[in-house]
């Protein structure tokens, strides 16, 4: 194997290709990433830790075709490091070596024939602009459960009916969803799948700053186990999560007593601060009231904080209690300048979904359904 | 070939297991494997997972062995099946977890997502419970199985949440036709390795290949008929014990290096180097902490597998007093066994095997090793006069 390649071009794939490798992978020769060179002009990055895969494939110029797998992690060091020229990269033996400019390195090959077959991935089924996606993904992935005592709930539910899809996640707590817009390959897809939050997330962030990502859901049967993202020259795949996800579209309450709403910015730094008094497992306590919410923390003989921000409110005046980080969390991701909080009791849980101005119209395609603490009082 | 070729004298086990990797109606999702040690559980449970995810000759012949997902998990590098295999005491909660999560994923190159237990008795109360949920309703695809010596070795809980395959020991004859047909051995040395090691395939197809292991055997099975006196009794509890350390020094220390050399290379790491790089290292060290408890365990196992030498010898004798045809492990020393017997009442034989029966107790409740047996040699004394 022999080809000649450009220094951005290689350090930008191998580092894009072994992000996604683990420090300790289940097998040692996983910490691998298999170069292919085709004769055609193409040299093809590929890595795998038996969950997700990533492959990217670039133009280089190939005088040999060939296939050698050398260390991920160190190769990627190695390209970012390099002066800024053409590198040529050739077998030699039972070593891979590496020139640039007058840097020379070799690398040790480990054995291709141990290195697990990539899972194929199946036909395009359609696209979603890069930073819609990216948006919904980080929106929905917070509320994932991290914990492992119910499994199926580490998973964001993705639902695809035609030209919708749906992002859904919850840990028991609190719930995020989000629906967007897509271009389907056909407008009858109809489609259930639950992606690892964790893992979902990651895919979004290194492929979001490309102008359209492409979902491959693959079909019944075989390779059903798998979702494939593919940009530009970028693809991965995802194993997927199986099993029943809870019915969870009852929590959003049916009927709304007051709602409010304030900027959201100034909600986050007040919440921010008064926070700072309650302790683990505390909440911060919200009482809302005619033009004004007074955000207060920490009862008794510990700290406290309160802070009075400005606030619309239609409806009967409401106080209600939340872990200050759940709402945080919520709230971070809203990417609106005002947010709509509505209710119905303070034990009840409360929606929290943007709006682009103070008076205006509501946008429910993020909600963000919290449940309240119970508080004395 | 196919994989469940190497499920020696299982004819009932494996026409369960082919049933069920062909009819979906025969399919169960969790499985526990038990039988005596050598028996072959992890063996059954690993072709049961290459039967699950082969992809050869149509379904006709379900475990071909030829397919790639056939070679793949018995490799064990196929990424749907994971084999958890445990060289310490326990399977700790924390990997319990790990693999509760790894349930909940469905397969991504096979059919089946396969979560192998290999040493289901060594889940400890708290990482067992942690497995129950997952065990009684894993995900349509995800399929577990267990291994263990009996079903009393696994938590209640666990055994009524699995559907149980016994092993049982496969004849002497079973094993030696392996050996000869597998590993090429003479048909007179496998039948009395197959009959040595009392069925147990790994350990006779040692006895069949290495010299020493077979010398060995003769020391451990001389041992009875040489306890006329105390000094007797002491020294031979000495020389078992130098003998497992030994044993499990020398064969540790290849069985190191080679592993060592096999990581690095799969690492990509230069075999030659003096010092390896901090992520290389990381590795060598969970290597060498892997290795240590190896050795532990290895000596540990090398006493048992004396002692159960040494039992055979008592048995033999007790058979020849009761006059019962029955096969002879040590058909090859009958002068030892008619000695033993004509020294022994049957009582005495009967109580020498409960000695040592007594003696594994008090190791696996890790009594130290010599004095264990040093108790034990003094009750297997000779009768005087």
């Amino acid at each position: 194997m022999k080809f000649r390649v450009e220094r951005d071009v290689l350090s930008e794939a191998v580092a894009w290709v072994v992000r996604g490798l683990s420090n300790r992978p289940p097998v040692p020769v996983l910490a691998g990433v298999l170069l292919t060179a085709d004769p055609e002009g193409t040299l093809t990055f590929s890595a795998y830790d038996y969950e997700v895969s990533a492959t990217v494939t670039v133009e280089a110029e190939v005088a040999e075709g060939g296939q050698v797998l050398v260390l991920g992690r160190l190769l990627a060091d190695i390209a970012r490091n390099l002066p800024a020229k053409p590198v040529e990269v050739s077998t030699d033996g039972a070593k891979v070596s590496l020139t640039c400019g007058s840097s020379r390195f070799s690398l040790i090959q480990m054995p291709v024939a141990d290195y697990p077959q990539l899972p194929n991935q199946s036909e395009t089924s359609g696209s979603v602009p890069g930073d819609a996606f990216t948006q919904a993904v980080t929106q929905v992935s917070i509320a994932a459960d991290r914990g492992d005592t119910l499994p199926i709930l580490t998973g964001v539910r993705v639902e695809i009916d035609g030209e919708k899809i749906t992002m859904l996640a919850t840990d028991r707590y609190r719930l995020a969803q989000r629906e967007l817009t897509w271009s389907p390959g056909s407008t009858d897809a109809e489609h259930v799948c639950l992606i690892p939050a964790r893992t979902l997330s990651e895919t979004a962030k290194s492929l979001g700053a490309s102008a359209a990502v492409d979902l491959s859901l693959g079909e019944a049967g075989r390779g059903d186990g798998l979702v494939g993202f593919e940009a530009g020259q970028r693809r991965t795949t995802t194993r997927l999560l199986d099993g029943e996800y809870p019915k969870v579209t009852s929590i959003f309450p049916s009927s709304v007593d007051s709602v409010a709403v304030v900027d959201t910015q100034v909600f986050i730094e007040a919440v921010r601060r008064v926070a700072l008094v309650a302790e683990r497992n505390t909440p911060v306590r919200l009482r809302f009231s005619e033009g004004q919410l007074a955000i207060e923390a920490g009862t008794g003989d510990d700290a406290q904080g309160s802070e009075a921000i400005e606030s619309t409110l239609e409806g009967p005046e409401i106080e209600i209690a939340f872990n200050p980080q759940f709402l945080l969390d919520g709230l971070g991701v809203l990417g609106q300048p005002y947010t709509r909080l509505s209710f119905t009791q303070s034990s009840r849980p409360a929606v929290i979904s943007g709006q682009a101005e103070l008076d205006g119209d509501a946008d429910d395609s993020y909600r963000y359904v919290l449940m309240p603490v119970r508080f004395a009082g | 070939m196919s994989v469940f070729d190497q499920l020696v004298g299982q004819p009932r086990v494996v026409s369960t297991l082919r049933r069920a990797s062909t009819e979906p109606a025969a399919m169960t999702h969790a499985w526990l494997f038990t039988g005596p040690p050598g028996s072959g559980r992890s063996v059954a449970a690993r072709t049961f997972a290459a039967a699950l995810q082969c992809e050869g000759a149509g379904g006709v012949q379900v475990g071909c062995g030829e397919c790639q997902p056939c070679r793949m998990v018995m490799a064990g590098s196929h990424p749907d099946v994971r084999v958890v295999d445990t060289d310490q005491t326990f399977i700790k909660v924390g990997e319990a977890r790990e693999l509760v999560l790894e349930a909940q994923a469905r397969p991504s190159l096979g059919r089946w997502r396969v979560m192998v237990v290999e040493d289901a008795d060594r889940l400890n109360d708290h990482s067992a419970n942690t497995l129950l949920k997952s065990l009684e309703e894993p995900t349509a695809r995800t399929v577990w199985m267990l291994c263990a010596p009996s079903l009393e070795d696994v938590l209640v809980t666990v055994r009524s949440r699995c559907r149980h395959v016994r092993l049982g020991t496969p004849s002497p004859h079973a094993v030696a036709d392996l050996l000869i047909s597998r590993d090429g051995i003479d048909p007179s040395m496998a039948h009395y390795a197959a009959r040595a090691a009392q069925s147990h395939i790994g350990i006779a197809r040692r006895l069949a290949t290495d010299e020493h292991a077979r010398a060995r055997r003769r020391e451990i099975t001389s041992i009875p008929t040489g306890l006329a006196s105390l000094g007797d009794a002491l020294r031979a509890a000495q020389d078992l014990v130098d003998e497992a350390g030994e044993g499990a020094k020398a064969t540790s220390a290849d069985h190191a290096e080679e592993q060592r050399r096999e990581l690095l290379t799969q690492l990509g790491a230069d075999l030659t180097a003096r010092t390896q790089p901090p992520s290389v290292r990381a590795h060598l060290r969970r290597l060498d902490d892997r290795l240590k408890a190896e050795a532990r365990r290895q000596q540990h196992d090398s006493i048992d597998a004396a002692l159960t030498d040494l039992a055979s010898v008592y048995r033999d004798a007790l058979l020849v007093t009761a006059g019962s045809g029955l096969d002879r492990v040590n058909a090859s020393e009958p002068e030892q066994i008619q000695l033993l017997a004509r020294s022994f009442s049957a009582e005495q034989l009967l109580l020498a095997l409960e000695t040592i029966g007594e003696a594994r107790q008090r190791l696996i409740a890790n009594g130290a090793p010599l004095l264990v047996l040093e108790a034990m040699m003094i009750g297997l004394l000779l009768p005087r006069g």
